[in-house]
């Protein structure tokens, strides 16, 4: 990592080795340098202001009463609502929302002591794997500009990747987390559906969907989801559990009490470079004394199908509120009456893949066809949950993050299912409901790839450790 | 009318649950100004979630049982999509049976009382789903299709719904409205709506008559309307069937100005709502606690009423008066603990206080109307002690008390305690002439007297029959006064 961890950032401005307005400085400068670029954030919070709340943060840590992110530079997906910036999940149809509420990881964020520098590009509504599909223009891999940083949270990720924040909050519906910290080498959580409070987040597809912290090192990741994690009474979906994991007291996995289980249905379709680069992760877990198993989960082959029809769904239905009353964007010409209104509004306002997913949402919700589609996936959503509900009492379930390393821009957008095809092994963490973990495990062609693993429901701090260990067997990501 | 069936579809505001069915803005938002009752949630804004609340969850559970239906195992929320201006998500969260839905209410025969003709009649319940109220849009020239404005206030939007659906078991339009009065009775009595507050309900009515098309009928929107609307549908139907036509299967809106109802101006398409269960709204099971919470909500119920008013003695008439409100009914049963004479109690109440406030413009339908139970007890007990007439109670006393149900109960009847025996001993020691001549026969002198005792008191609630008796009664006790007067 060119960067230092936030772990390690937040040590140094606590033993007083750092100054935090400073370090702020030196992440500005960066965003200046690599922003027209990029194109990683949708809003910036103005300089002044960043330092200013940073300068407030020094006290605060010469005082003793630092809390847990004090002084920390934070980017926040931009589905998530903020007070002060706007909110516009990069659609047309939101452009300057700012509608008065704010996230509940966002007060708990700001509660925690973060500094929140800005909202970062996505996917239009999330629904993409590549973040070329922002109504405001693609956000490119600092990696190689050439590349896409993967999405739906590619904003998030490549301002990991820059420098242009200490820690990032990404939200994964299907791989949206961890296919962009796949590809451009950084680490992110997909948490236990329930973990964490979704009040404040423009939804695509609640059933599925989790906000997730994401980081520069394993450690980090586990610092942003200690203080997002928890039970929320604005969202029923929240799990009542608190002490999700303590980041300060998170000590390596034993390799001798890890099992390791490989399905090959989550293997196909994988580039050889990057199944090889597993391989060989799982070689020197092997070694180090983990068991490695191969197993074969049949019904995953049915995740993506079900994935999509299900996600499609959800999506018809929470997109149909933005027909041109409550919501900024309204048509080019005077419309003559509501209907009209209603329907040049979603004409004009939504792009081309976000009309595709709700027209296909509707298809598959509609009388005579709910029963062969939208039913029969909830069928096999409920069977691949129960079979990886089984699998993760026994073992970690992993694969590669990704079936290839970043792509280039153009490359898969063209094609729908080429482009869907990218999160064929990360569905079925968001179908199961089961925390997901992806973190860098090495180059294919000079370009990072990722490794996720896949555990039981509320099994995070496993997770974790694991990713610790990882980091060590690796030999990168201490601090 | 031969072969007329009826169903209903009746929407009941839970206005009395507190808050909204999913966020804690009011769920009775009169007299507040547009678009004040409301919040993220209740607005529909994206990242908002409904979080089911305790008051209106509570009250559906309520009204459930108290209408004997089949619960479910879980309250299942499910999304109903249709595109509409008050409908801010444009969904509406709602209950629905299939694709892993239930309604809170899976069936049930309930039970009313039509007072037309003093039978308990039932019809069955299909189904109760608890819904969200959209909010209210207002349009310009043109309506829906056309206005180039659509204005919309959203404090109605998530008031808390029931939807209760009907077989069709009803026979006619009298009947029709017997049946919804009672249910709204009911769920009045579980403290669930005030059904008298303005949009509080709506009622929907399918009807046909001999095995014929059912039409449907929108936007009825009281209890007599009920009546209205089905009278005219049915002679309208009636009449084509007459002449040898054929009803036609459709929906026709009442217009309550006219009198008439007529068919809506464009088509519906053909229903497609995409149901699905709500994803954000995870199945709360109906346990044993919130069984008993709804349960502690239903404390009376207007059948138990009117049995046991009845079974007090007292006429059909009177006990129903009694029973159409919930706080006077209420007030009767404490009150019937303490006297004997149930009727006069019950007269009391049902027909001349009732009445009182009837004059004033006010109903008993609302608590702060009526006088605490130690005034209604006291005067009863006067009345049956003889100590004061009941003439003088429904003419004098219960005026003032409906004008101020406050009022002590010694500024309501000062005369009775000056109608004593000494007061009439008093008079008739000054009236001594009045009073010999009466001992010697003279019926004039009575009346006198009497008039005597009336000036001493003003002439406010005596009664003169009863001070008649007192001054002969005295008069004999006191005759040595005159005796005296004579011999001397």
């Amino acid at each position: 990592m060119p960067f230092e961890s936030a772990w390690r950032l937040k040590e140094e401005m606590i033993s007083g080795d750092l100054d935090p307005v400073e370090h702020a400085a030196h992440v500005l400068e960066r965003i200046r340098r690599w922003e027209g670029s990029v194109h990683a954030y949708l809003s910036l919070r103005r300089e002044d202001e960043i330092l200013g709340d940073t300068g407030r943060a020094v006290e605060r840590l010469r005082s003793g009463k630092a809390r847990p992110l004090e002084g920390l530079l934070v980017a926040v997906k931009d589905n998530i609502m903020t007070l002060d910036l706007p909110t516009t999940a990069a659609s047309k149809m939101l452009k300057g929302f700012k509608p008065g509420y704010e996230a509940t990881v966002v007060e708990r964020l700001r509660a925690a002591g973060a500094i929140i520098t800005g909202k970062t590009n996505m996917d239009e509504f999330a629904m993409g794997s590549t973040t070329e599909l922002s109504a405001y223009g693609p956000t490119r891999n600092p990696v190689d500009l050439e590349r896409v940083p993967g999405g739906s949270s590619g904003g998030s990720a490549a301002v990991l990747a820059y420098g242009g924040a200490d820690l990032a909050l990404g939200s994964d519906t299907g791989g949206s987390i961890r296919l962009p910290a796949s590809f451009t080498g950084t680490v992110g959580l997909k948490p236990t559906y329930g973990a964490v409070s979704r009040y404040g987040l423009i939804p695509y597809a609640n059933s599925l969907e989790q906000i997730g912290p994401m980081g520069r090192s394993v450690r980090d990741v586990a610092l942003l989801f200690s203080v997002i994690a928890g039970w929320d009474p604005r969202d029923a979906t929240t799990l009542r559990r608190t002490g999700w994991v303590d980041p300060e007291n998170l000590a390596p996995l034993d390799p001798h009490s890890l099992r390791i289980c490989t399905p090959e249905e989550l293997l196909e379709g994988t580039d050889a470079s990057v199944a090889k680069r597993f391989d060989s992760l799982l070689g020197e877990l092997e070694e180090s004394g983990a068991v490695v198993e191969e197993v074969r989960i049949p019904v995953l082959r049915e995740a993506l199908p079900a994935y999509y029809t299900i996600a499609m769904a959800e999506a018809a239905s929470n997109l149909a509120r933005y027909d041109g009353s409550l919501y900024p964007c309204r048509p080019s010409t005077r419309p003559r009456s509501w209907e009209e209104l209603v329907e040049r509004t979603r004409t004009e306002c939504f792009g081309s893949e976000v009309k595709r997913r709700i027209l296909m949402g509707v298809y598959v919700l509609s009388e005579g066809y709910r029963d062969q589609f939208y039913l029969a996936a909830t069928r096999i959503r409920r069977l691949i949950r129960n079979a990886m509900m089984a699998a993760t009492r026994r073992c970690i379930v992993a694969s590669p993050t990704g079936p290839v390393p970043a792509p280039r821009l153009g490359e898969r957008i063209g094609d729908p299912l080429k482009l869907y095809a990218l999160d064929v092994q990360t569905v079925t963490a968001n179908l199961a409901g089961i925390p997901s973990l992806s973190q860098p495990m090495g180059r294919v062609m000079g370009l990072p790839v990722g490794v996720q693993w896949m555990g039981p429901s509320m099994g995070e701090e496993t997770l974790l450790r694991l990713g610790l260990l990882v980091e060590e067997v690796l030999g990168y990501g201490r601090g | 009318m031969v072969g007329v069936k009826i169903g209903l579809e009746i929407h009941v505001q839970l206005t009395e649950a507190g808050s909204k069915l999913f966020c804690g803005c009011r769920s009775n938002y009169r007299g507040l100004p547009p678009n004040t009752n409301v919040c993220p949630v209740c607005l529909g804004l994206p990242g908002a979630l409904p979080v089911p609340q305790p008051g209106p969850v509570e009250a559906a559970i309520a009204a459930s049982m108290a209408l004997g239906c089949r619960l479910p195992w879980a309250i299942v929320f499910t999304r109903k999509h249709y595109f509409y201006p008050d409908l801010p998500k444009n969904y509406q969260i709602t209950e629905y049976e299939g694709a892993h839905g239930a309604p809170v209410c899976l069936g049930a025969v309930f039970h009313y009382l039509d007072p037309g003709s003093w039978e308990w009649r039932s019809v069955r319940i299909r189904r109760i789903n608890l819904e969200e109220d959209p909010g209210r849009s207002q349009y310009g020239d043109g309506g829906i299709m056309a206005s180039p404005v659509v204005m919309v206030d959203y404090n109605r939007s998530g008031v808390p719904l029931l939807e209760v659906v009907t077989e069709p078991d009803l026979r006619g339009p009298r009947d029709a409205r017997s049946m919804v009065e009672y249910l709204l009775l009911t769920l009045e009595y579980i403290g669930a709506t005030n059904p008298r507050l303005e949009g509080a309900f709506r009622v929907d009515a399918n009807v046909s008559v001999g095995g014929g098309e059912r039409v449907e009928i929108k936007n009825i929107g009281s209890t007599l309307e009920v009546e209205r609307a089905l009278r005219y549908e049915i002679l309208r139907q009636t009449k084509i069937i007459e002449a040898g036509g054929k009803v036609e299967r459709e929906t026709r809106h009442w217009d309550s100005t006219r009198g008439v109802t007529r068919p809506l101006r464009h088509k519906e398409a053909e229903e497609e709502y995409l149901y699905f269960p709500d994803p954000d709204l995870p199945p709360l099971p109906i346990t044993g606690k919130l069984k008993e919470r709804a349960r502690s909500r239903i404390t009376l119920l207007p059948g138990e009423v009117y049995k046991t008013i009845t079974g007090h003695g007292v006429g059909r008439e009177v006990a129903w008066s009694i029973t159409q409100h919930p706080p006077l009914a209420r007030l009767y049963l404490t009150a019937s603990e303490h006297v004997a004479d149930k009727k006069t109690l019950a007269r009391l109440l049902g027909v001349d206080l009732k009445g009182a406030l009837k004059d004033l413009g006010r109903t008993p339908s609302e608590p702060e109307t009526l006088p605490p139970p130690e005034t209604v007890i006291t005067l009863v007990k006067l009345v049956e002690e003889g100590e004061l007439p009941y003439d003088a109670v429904r003419g004098l006393v219960l005026p003032k008390l409906a004008q101020n149900p406050k009022t002590p109960i010694e500024s309501l009847i000062p005369e009775k305690a000056k109608v004593t025996d000494s007061l009439i001993e008093a008079v008739l020691m000054e009236e001594r002439k009045a009073l010999c001549d009466l001992l010697r026969g003279k019926k004039k002198a009575l009346n006198y007297l009497v008039g005597a005792v009336i000036r001493r008191v003003g002439k406010a609630a005596v009664d003169p029959r009863a001070i008649r008796g007192m001054i002969e009664k005295k008069a004999r006790e006191i005759e040595r006064l005159c005796l005296e007067a004579e011999s001397s």
